[in-house]
C-alpha cells in the first residue's frame, strides 16, 4: 500500500481509530497493530507475508537461544557468538538470495564466457519482496544486540512481531532499533495530547516532496536524460544530475517524513532519518545527515566490529572503505552501487588525509570561504556519485558523464521552472528549524474547522500539482 | 490535540478533500476500469458537481494546463481536420507515404508514444535509434491511458493538438490496448460491455478515426502502430488479441499506417505468452516484468530492433549504422504474422 493514496487514507483512519480505542488493552492493541501491518504489507502481494512472518519467527527464535547461551551476567560465550554468526548468515542468506542471486549467477556466467567457457546461465526471475532490506537489518540489530548482552531478556514473540512488522517503518524505514521501539509499546500515551500539528506538518511536507517535487523532476528532466543522455546538451545533463540529487532526497525523505508523522499520530516516535543533508560541508557530515538510521546501523554493526578506528590510519581507511562499499551493495546487486559506495569510501578517506594535512596550513583563507568551498565540493561529489546510483549500468553512467563534457545542442529542457524548483529545494535545506516549528504552531493554533479546511485544501493542491498516478518510492526497490 | 479531535479533523478533512477533488478522483478511477471504487467515485462526483464543489480544482487544473481528457470524439477531430485540409486543397489521395532517406546531418524525427508499456519499449527504441545516428526521437507515454477513456486522456486530441504540430515527427510509433479492456460509453452515452459486438465496433471506430487523424496531407508521415502483446495468464488484462486484430485490419486499408505485430516476439512457438525466450545468440532472456504485462528491458530491446528493421523496409536507412547485437534481437525464426486472427488461444 502506498502512503499517498486513497486506499492508505481509508486504512489509516480505521487503524487510527482502532489503535486509540485498544491502546489501554496492551495485548489486544498489539494483535490489532500486527494484523493492520500484515494487511498493509500484504496489499502488495500476500505471498510476501510468508517471508515477513518467517523472518519474525526465525529471528525471535535466534533471540531466545542466543540469550540462553549467554552467561547469567549477560556475557558472551563461544556458543552465543556462533549463534549470532549463524543468525547473521541466515538473514544475509535470505537477503542475498532475493537481492543478489541473479546478479551472482550472471556475473559468473559472464566471467566464464570471457574465459572461453560458454555456459547458459539459468534464467531467474526472483521477485524482490518490498522492504526486505529494511526489516532484515532491523532483525539483525535485534539479534546482535541480544548477543552483546544489551537485553536482559528476549522480547515476547508478539512484541517482536509488532516491532519488525510495524507498517509505518516496514517498507522503507527509518531503520528503528528494538531498544527505541519496544519501550514505547509498554508506555501508553495520553490520548488527550497527541502531537497532531507536528505529525500533520510532517505528512504534508512528505507528500509534497514525493508527489510534487520528486515526480516533477523525474518526468521533466531526470528520466529522459538518464534514458538517452546522447540526445541532450551538457547543460541539460548537468541540471538533470542536480535534479536527481533533489529528486532522490525528496522521494526518500518524503517517505520518511510521512512514516514518522503517521507513527506520531499513533503515539509512537521514530528517530530522525534526514537532517538537511545537502548543507553538509564534508562527506562525513553528509553521512551524519543522510539516511541517518542506516549510517548508524553501519557504524554500530559493521564499522565498529571491523575494528573502527582502533588501529593504524590504514586500518581505519580500510574499514571506512569497506563500510561504504557494503553500504553501496546493500542498495542492490549492480556494479553501479559498488562504484557509488567506492566514491563515497574513497572520498571519505581523501577527506581525512587532506584535513590532517590542512591543519596549520590555512594561511589566512577566511573560514567562511573555506566553508563555502567545502560545501560546494561535497555537494558536487555527492551528485557525481548519484550518477552511478541512478544509471541502470556503469556504461550508462559514463555515457551521462561523457555527455557532460561533449554534449552540444539546445538546452530547451532547462526551463526557468526547473531551475527554480532545484534551487528552491536546495535552499530549503538551509532554512532554520524554527520556521517549520512556527508553521506547526500556527496550524496547532487554528480552530478545528480551519484545520479541516487547511487539510482538505492541502490535499487538493498536492494532487493538482502532482502527476496522474503515484510512482512507487525509489527506496521501495531496496 | 486529543485523538478524538484528530479523528474528526482527519475524517472531515478527507471527506472535504474528496468532495473538492471529486472530478479528478473519478477520472483516475475511470481509467482503472469498473469496480466498487469507480461506483463510489461516481456518486461523490455527481453530488459534488451538482453543488459545484469542484470549481476550485477545475480552475487550478486550467491554470496549470493539466488533465487533457475531454469528450471530443476522434471522428469529430477527423471531420474538422479534413475540412481544414480541403479548404487548403491539401487532402491528397491515399497512397503510401514518401519519406526521404535520413542522414546524420538530416536525421528523421521519430515520436514514440502510448500507455505505460511504451515506457520501456520507447526507452529501448530511443536507444536503438540513437545507435543508427540518423534519428532523433521523443518518448511520450501516459500511464493508464488508451482509446477507451478519452475523458481521462484523449489521445486523438493530444495527437492533433500537441504531437503533430509541435513535435512534427516523420515517423510515429504507438501502442495502446493494455488499459482498454474495460467497458466504454459510446457517442450516444450508451454503456458498452467489454468484448460485446457493440464494444468491438466502437473500439474499431475509434481506432479507424485515430488512424485517419494521422494521415499527412502531403503524405510524408509514416505511423507504425504496434499491436499489443499477449499478457500473462495471471493478469487481469484480457482481449489483447481482439484489439490486435482490430488495429491490424484497420491498418490494411490505410497506406500511411503500418501494423507492427509484437505478438510473435513475446510469445512461444505456439504464439502463447512466455516469460522468457531465447535470443539470437541462443541465451534465454526474461522478456517481461514481474507483473507479466510490461516488457523487461530485454523484451523491449527485442521488439525495438524488430521495429527498426521494419522501418528499414519502408525508409532507406542505408546511411545509418544498423548492427543489432544478437543478444538483443529475436532469432531469425521469429517473424510477424501475415494475418492477425480475431482470437488467440489463451487470450480470452
Amino acid at each position: 500500500m502506498l502512503f499517498p493514496t486513497i486506499d492508505f487514507a481509508v486504512f489509516f483512519v480505521v487503524v487510527f481509530t482502532g489503535s486509540w480505542i485498544l491502546r489501554p488493552h496492551r495485548r489486544a492493541w498489539r494483535w490489532f497493530i500486527l494484523a493492520a501491518s500484515c494487511v498493509f504489507y500484504g496489499w502488495w502481494d500476500w505471498n510476501f507475508l510468508y517471508l515477513l512472518l518467517a523472518s519474525i519467527g526465525i529471528n525471535w527464535l535466534f533471540g531466545v537461544v542466543i540469550h540462553r547461551a549467554l552467561t547469567p551476567d549477560g556475557e558472551r560465550t563461544p556458543l552465543s557468538i556462533w549463534l549470532v554468526r549463524a543468525a547473521v548468515v541466515v538473514n544475509l542468506g535470505i537477503l542475498g538470495y532475493f537481492k543478489y542471486f541473479s546478479f551472482f549467477v550472471s556475473a559468473v556466467a559472464d566471467r566464464l564466457d570471457s574465459l572461453g567457457i560458454s555456459v547458459s546461465a539459468p534464467v531467474l526471475r526472483i521477485v524482490l519482496p518490498v522492504g526486505i532490506s529494511f526489516f532484515t537489518f532491523q532483525a539483525l540489530s535485534y539479534v546482535i544486540d541480544i548477543g552483546r548482552g544489551h537485553w536482559r531478556r528476549p522480547l515476547p514473540l508478539l512484541d517482536f512481531a509488532v516491532y519488525l512488522s510495524f507498517f509505518a517503518h516496514l517498507v522503507a524505514g527509518p531503520i528503528v532499533r528494538a531498544s527505541e521501539f519496544v519501550p514505547q509499546l509498554d508506555h501508553i500515551p495520553d490520548p488527550r495530547y497527541v502531537r497532531a500539528s507536528e505529525a500533520f506538518m510532517l505528512i504534508f511536507r512528505g507528500m509534497f516532496k514525493k508527489v510534487v517535487i520528486s515526480s516533477f523532476l523525474a518526468t521533466q528532466i531526470v528520466d529522459p536524460v538518464f534514458r538517452l543522455p546522447g540526445a541532450y546538451d551538457r547543460w541539460e545533463v548537468l541540471w538533470a544530475i542536480y535534479a536527481y540529487a533533489i529528486q532522490i532526497y525528496a522521494d526518500f525523505s518524503g517517505y520518511t517524513d510521512i512514516a514518522i508523522g503517521v507513527a506520531l499520530l499513533l503515539g509512537i516516535r521514530f528517530p530522525l532519518n534526514f537532517d538537511a543533508p545537502y548543507t553538509a560541508t564534508s562527506l562525513q557530515d553528509f553521512w551524519r545527515r543522510w539516511h541517518m538510521t542506516l549510517s548508524r546501523w553501519l557504524r554500530d554493526y559493521l564499522y565498529i566490529p571491523l575494528g573502527g578506528n582502533r588501529g593504524s590510519k590504514l586500518f581505519t581507511y580500510r574499514n571506512l572503505f569497506l563500510v561504504m562499499l557494503l553500504g553501496g551493495l546493500w542498495h542492490g546487486a549492480n556494479w553501479t552501487f559498488v562504484i557509488w559506495g567506492s566514491i563515497h569510501g574513497g572520498y571519505l578517506i581523501g577527506e581525512r588525509v587532506v584535513k590532517e594535512r590542512w591543519v596549520g596550513h590555512e594561511r589566512g583563507v577566511p573560514p567562511r570561504v573555506v566553508k563555502v568551498l567545502q560545501w560546494f565540493l561535497t555537494f558536487n561529489v555527492v551528485c557525481l556519485a548519484w550518477v552511478f546510483f541512478r544509471a541502470p549500468s556503469v556504461s550508462d553512467a559514463f555515457a551521462v558523464l561523457w555527455r557532460l563534457v561533449v554534449g552540444t545542442g539546445s538546452d530547451a529542457n532547462v526551463t526557468l521552472l526547473l531551475i527554480l524548483v532545484v534551487l528552491a529545494s536546495l535552499a530549503s535545506q538551509f532554512v532554520p528549524e524554527r520556521f517549520p516549528k512556527r508553521a506547526e504552531r500556527w496550524f496547532g493554533g487554528l480552530a478545528p474547522i480551519l484545520q479541516i479546511a487547511a487539510l482538505a485544501l492541502g490535499l487538493v493542491m498536492i494532487d493538482a500539482l502532482g502527476p496522474e498516478g503515484v510512482a512507487p518510492f525509489i527506496y521501495f526497490q531496496f | 490535540m486529543s485523538a478524538g479531535m484528530i479523528l474528526i479533523v482527519m475524517v472531515a478533512g478527507l471527506l472535504l478533500a474528496m468532495t473538492l477533488n471529486a472530478d479528478a478522483t473519478l477520472r483516475k478511477s475511470n481509467a482503472k476500469g469498473d469496480g466498487w471504487r469507480n461506483g463510489v467515485a461516481s456518486v461523490i462526483a455527481t453530488v459534488s458537481d451538482t453543488f459545484q464543489f469542484t470549481f476550485l480544482r477545475t480552475r487550478v487544473d486550467a491554470a496549470l494546463g493539466k488533465n487533457q481528457g475531454s469528450r471530443i470524439d476522434a471522428a469529430e477531430l477527423v471531420r474538422r481536420q479534413q475540412e481544414a485540409q480541403a479548404a487548403q486543397d491539401a487532402y491528397a489521395a491515399s497512397r503510401p507515404p514518401t519519406i526521404a532517406a535520413p542522414t546524420s546531418s538530416a536525421p528523421l524525427h521519430l515520436w514514440v508514444g502510448g500507455d505505460s508499456i511504451t515506457q520501456t519499449l520507447g526507452a529501448s527504441l530511443q536507444r536503438v535509434l540513437a545507435t543508427t545516428g540518423v534519428f532523433t526521437s521523443t518518448l511520450d507515454y501516459h500511464v493508464s491511458t488508451g482509446l477507451a477513456r478519452p475523458d481521462y486522456f484523449n489521445w486523438p486530441e493530444h495527437l492533433v493538438r500537441d504531437v503533430l504540430p509541435k513535435d512534427q515527427p516523420s515517423v510515429l510509433v504507438m501502442m495502446f490496448g493494455a488499459n482498454d479492456g474495460q467497458n466504454m460509453t459510446d457517442r450516444q452515452g450508451r454503456g458498452l460491455t467489454r468484448g460485446s459486438p457493440e464494444w468491438l465496433a466502437e473500439y474499431r471506430r475509434r481506432v479507424a478515426a485515430t488512424m485517419d487523424l494521422l494521415k499527412s496531407p502531403t503524405d510524408d508521415r509514416l505511423t507504425i502502430w504496434c499491436g499489443p502483446p499477449p499478457m500473462g495468464p495471471g493478469t487481469k488484462v484480457r482481449g489483447m488479441d481482439e484489439i490486435a486484430h482490430i488495429v491490424w485490419s484497420e491498418a490494411q486499408t490505410r497506406p500511411w499506417i503500418q501494423y507492427f505485430d509484437t505478438w510473435p516476439f513475446l510469445s512461444d512457438d505456439e504464439l502463447r505468452y512466455v516469460l522468457e525466450a531465447p535470443s539470437a545468440d541462443g541465451q534465454r532472456r526474461v522478456l517481461r516484468q514481474a507483473d507479466d504485462v510490461h516488457m523487461s528491458v530485454a523484451g523491449a530491446d527485442r521488439v525495438a530492433w524488430a521495429i527498426l528493421a521494419r522501418i528499414g523496409t519502408l525508409i532507406d536507412l542505408s546511411s545509418g549504422r544498423i548492427a543489432p547485437p544478437p543478444g538483443e534481437t529475436a532469432p531469425a525464426s521469429v517473424a510477424e504474422r501475415r494475418e492477425v486472427p480475431e482470437s488467440m488461444p489463451g487470450s480470452e
